[in-house]
């Protein structure tokens, strides 16, 4: 037996199907590695896959609130995506949500007696705008002074988590048990359509909105211009420092906006929890990095990936419960899955050909 | 007032293998973005296998281990494979928050006390002394040998070094590797000797502000040694600010916490501000972040 010669070829124009598929492989591959580490654990692994997506999408059990989860996910998701298409790597999500929670519940606490009618929009006014301010620092700061925003932006995250524990721990938000903090009023919770709060629909319009915004609008052919050449952008006419401080701004947005849909969103929630818990959810924010890029930052695709990507971290739950295995084998997976997905963006440059023998 | 100085020296360790390191390997134009994500699993195996053998010894050694394969990695992703060195960086980060959760938050605790290290004063422990001595050796090898040439001239225009027979991918791969090594050395001295302790992430950012150290040392180990010193001081009176001001002068300690990130993004903004911009751009080394395609 002979093997057959393999040869490199570098790819000139990556068509968007090509990429389309090199995600997908990533995604399988994924999945097969983590497979191993479920064989590690002693678990088999189809049986593993069949009870985390039984679990997340059973209406009696998981669904509504994977659904929660999905739709934060989206949310996040979206605000790294529009940063990135200008270059600018948004790593500060978990800042922009902390800050978005900082204003959501600074609304609710001090203005608590207003009908739900008044407080909840109020509530996801201030949570955007606390958020878009905190995104739109990275941003002037990255495009007037240079620094690098990934630094810049898990330092604000720092800040940003370290602003959250002193309201709550010992500071003027602690609640009953001294780690958490108090609960929002009944009139702050999101209103529901059938258990579902009505910011699920919300999320996917802005998705939509989105993708028009990146597609069809001018300001969207300025993000895109900018982010394949920024030097021919400047050449264009197109003012950088107000582009940066657009997406960061609107990304930054998002970002707090989701913070509102989580604490507000779910009825477990309805407060701050322990610092372990919304550093938790902090962490979450990052899933969004690995789901915009899958999805080649596309906001429409990244409708059923977030939702498959959420459906991953609800129904994990269950492998600890009902399978005994141990926690945070989701945080494997997606960790797994952006390495995986590192390693096939070889394939954006290069493909690999069979050399046909000659005769 | 001599544990504090201690600890402030054990946490300027901690910042200082973690920088070299990261020094070295982006002096030969490779950026490693996740040097946390290293520090971080380099913690966890050293924190487990301690934990396991009952050798601090052996902990050590396997996260040195662990960190030059995750430095490795990066290098096969960065390097070989040709992928944007961000990507790459953060895909390390990532998995590695992921893998650290899993595997080593099922051993949250203290280490056992059976376990415990020679510390000068009781307090500072001898592993400083090599940190100190590992600034001069990655000054003396970037300077003056050969080998360090070979490194600088590869950050700074790696087809002009292939050209006078330099093997661009081998020196990249050392560099990674020391790099990933020194890392997760770093990550062992955090969790074996300064906190002794695993609970969910402990590095908490300090691989992050590795990273900006590096960026402002303007790639210069001696200037890196001061930066350390300075964010180690920072780090550890953000930790315990009552040993400087008793009761911490009424001020929540969340905000002493802050100041690290803080000073970091205002050194970071001095380093480029219109004074020092010129001087900076010149010092970087020039292929940084740019992956290195032969035509």
């Amino acid at each position: 037996m002979r093997l057959p010669r393999l040869k490199l070829e570098r790819v000139l124009v990556l068509t968007g199907r090509d990429a389309v598929k090199i995600s997908a492989a990533s995604i399988i591959v994924a999945f097969v590695i983590f497979s191993i580490f479920l064989l590690l654990e002693g678990a088999d692994a189809i049986e593993a896959y069949r009870n985390i997506f039984s679990f997340a999408f059973n209406p009696r059990l998981g669904l509504v609130t994977t659904i929660h989860r999905s739709m934060f996910l989206l949310l996040v998701t979206l605000a790294f995506i529009l940063p990135l298409k200008t270059g600018f790597w948004n790593v500060g999500v978990q800042g922009q949500f902390y800050l978005g929670t900082v204003g959501a519940f600074a609304v609710a606490y001090a203005l608590g007696n207003l009908p739900a009618g008044v407080l909840i929009p109020l509530m996801m006014v201030a949570a955007s705008l606390f958020g878009a301010g905190y995104g739109a620092i990275a941003g002037f700061l990255k495009e007037k002074w240079g620094v690098n925003e990934v630094v810049l932006t898990i330092m604000l995250n720092n800040i940003a988590f370290w602003l959250i524990y002193c309201l709550v721990i010992g500071g003027p938000w602690m609640g009953i048990s001294e780690s958490e903090s108090r609960s929002l009023p009944a009139s702050a919770m999101a209103p529901t359509i059938g258990k579902i709060p009505f910011t699920v629909p919300l999320a996917i319009a802005l998705s939509v909105i989105f993708y028009f915004l990146l597609t069809k609008s001018s300001i969207g052919y300025q993000i895109r211009c900018y982010g394949s050449n920024p030097s021919a952008a400047k050449y264009a006419g197109m003012n950088p420092l107000k582009l940066l401080i657009f997406v960061t701004a609107i990304g930054g947005a998002i970002a707090g906006l989701s913070a509102y849909h989580m604490w507000a969103g779910d009825p477990s929630f309805g407060r701050i929890p322990r610092p372990e818990g919304y550093m938790g959810i902090g962490d979450f924010t990052f899933w969004g990095i690995i789901v915009g890029l899958v999805c080649l930052l596309n906001p429409i695709a990244a409708i059923p990936a977030s939702i498959f990507i959420g459906s991953l971290r609800e129904g994990g739950a269950i492998l600890v419960r009902r399978l005994g295995l141990t926690f945070g084998l989701d945080n494997v997976f997606v960790g797994i899955l952006f390495l995986t997905f590192v390693a096939f963006q070889f394939f954006h440059r290069y493909k690999i050909i069979r050399v046909k023998k000659r005769r | 007032m001599w544990p504090f100085i201690a600890r402030c020296l054990e946490t300027m360790t901690i910042f200082l293998f973690a920088a070299l390191g990261e020094l070295w390997n982006q002096r030969s134009g490779v950026l490693n973005v996740g040097i946390e994500g290293v520090m971080l699993l380099g913690a966890a195996s050293g924190f487990v296998t301690a934990i396991h053998s009952g050798s601090l010894a052996l902990g050590f050694i396997a996260g040195i281990i662990v960190g030059g394969i995750l430095g490795l990695l990066h290098g096969l992703l960065s390097i070989t494979l040709k992928v944007d060195q961000v990507i790459s960086g953060m895909g390390i980060w990532i998995f590695a928050m992921g893998f650290a959760t899993w595997w080593a938050d099922k051993y949250s605790g203290p280490l056992p006390a059976s376990l415990s290290s020679p510390k000068i004063g009781g307090m500072l422990s001898p592993l400083f002394f090599l940190a100190l001595t590992l600034v001069f050796i990655v000054w003396f090898i970037l300077y003056r040998t050969s080998l360090g040439l070979k490194i600088r001239s590869v950050g700074e225009d790696p087809s002009v070094a292939e050209a006078t027979g330099i093997n661009v991918t081998r020196i990249r791969y050392l560099s990674v590797i020391v790099g990933g090594l020194l890392g997760g050395l770093s990550g062992a001295f955090l969790i074996l000797s300064y906190l002794r302790v695993w609970s969910h992430i402990p590095t908490s950012g300090m691989g992050w502000i590795a990273l900006a150290l590096v960026f402002f040392s303007m790639w210069k180990p001696f200037i890196l040694l001061g930066g350390a010193l300075l964010f180690g001081t920072i780090w550890q009176f953000g930790v315990s600010p009552e040993v400087i001001f008793p009761g911490g002068l009424g001020i929540p300690l969340g905000v002493y916490r802050m100041l690290p990130f803080i000073a970091t993004i205002i050194v970071l903004m001095i380093i480029l501000s219109p004074k020092f911009r010129r001087k900076w751009g010149l010092a970087k080394p020039a292929a940084l972040g740019l992956p290195y395609v032969k035509e």
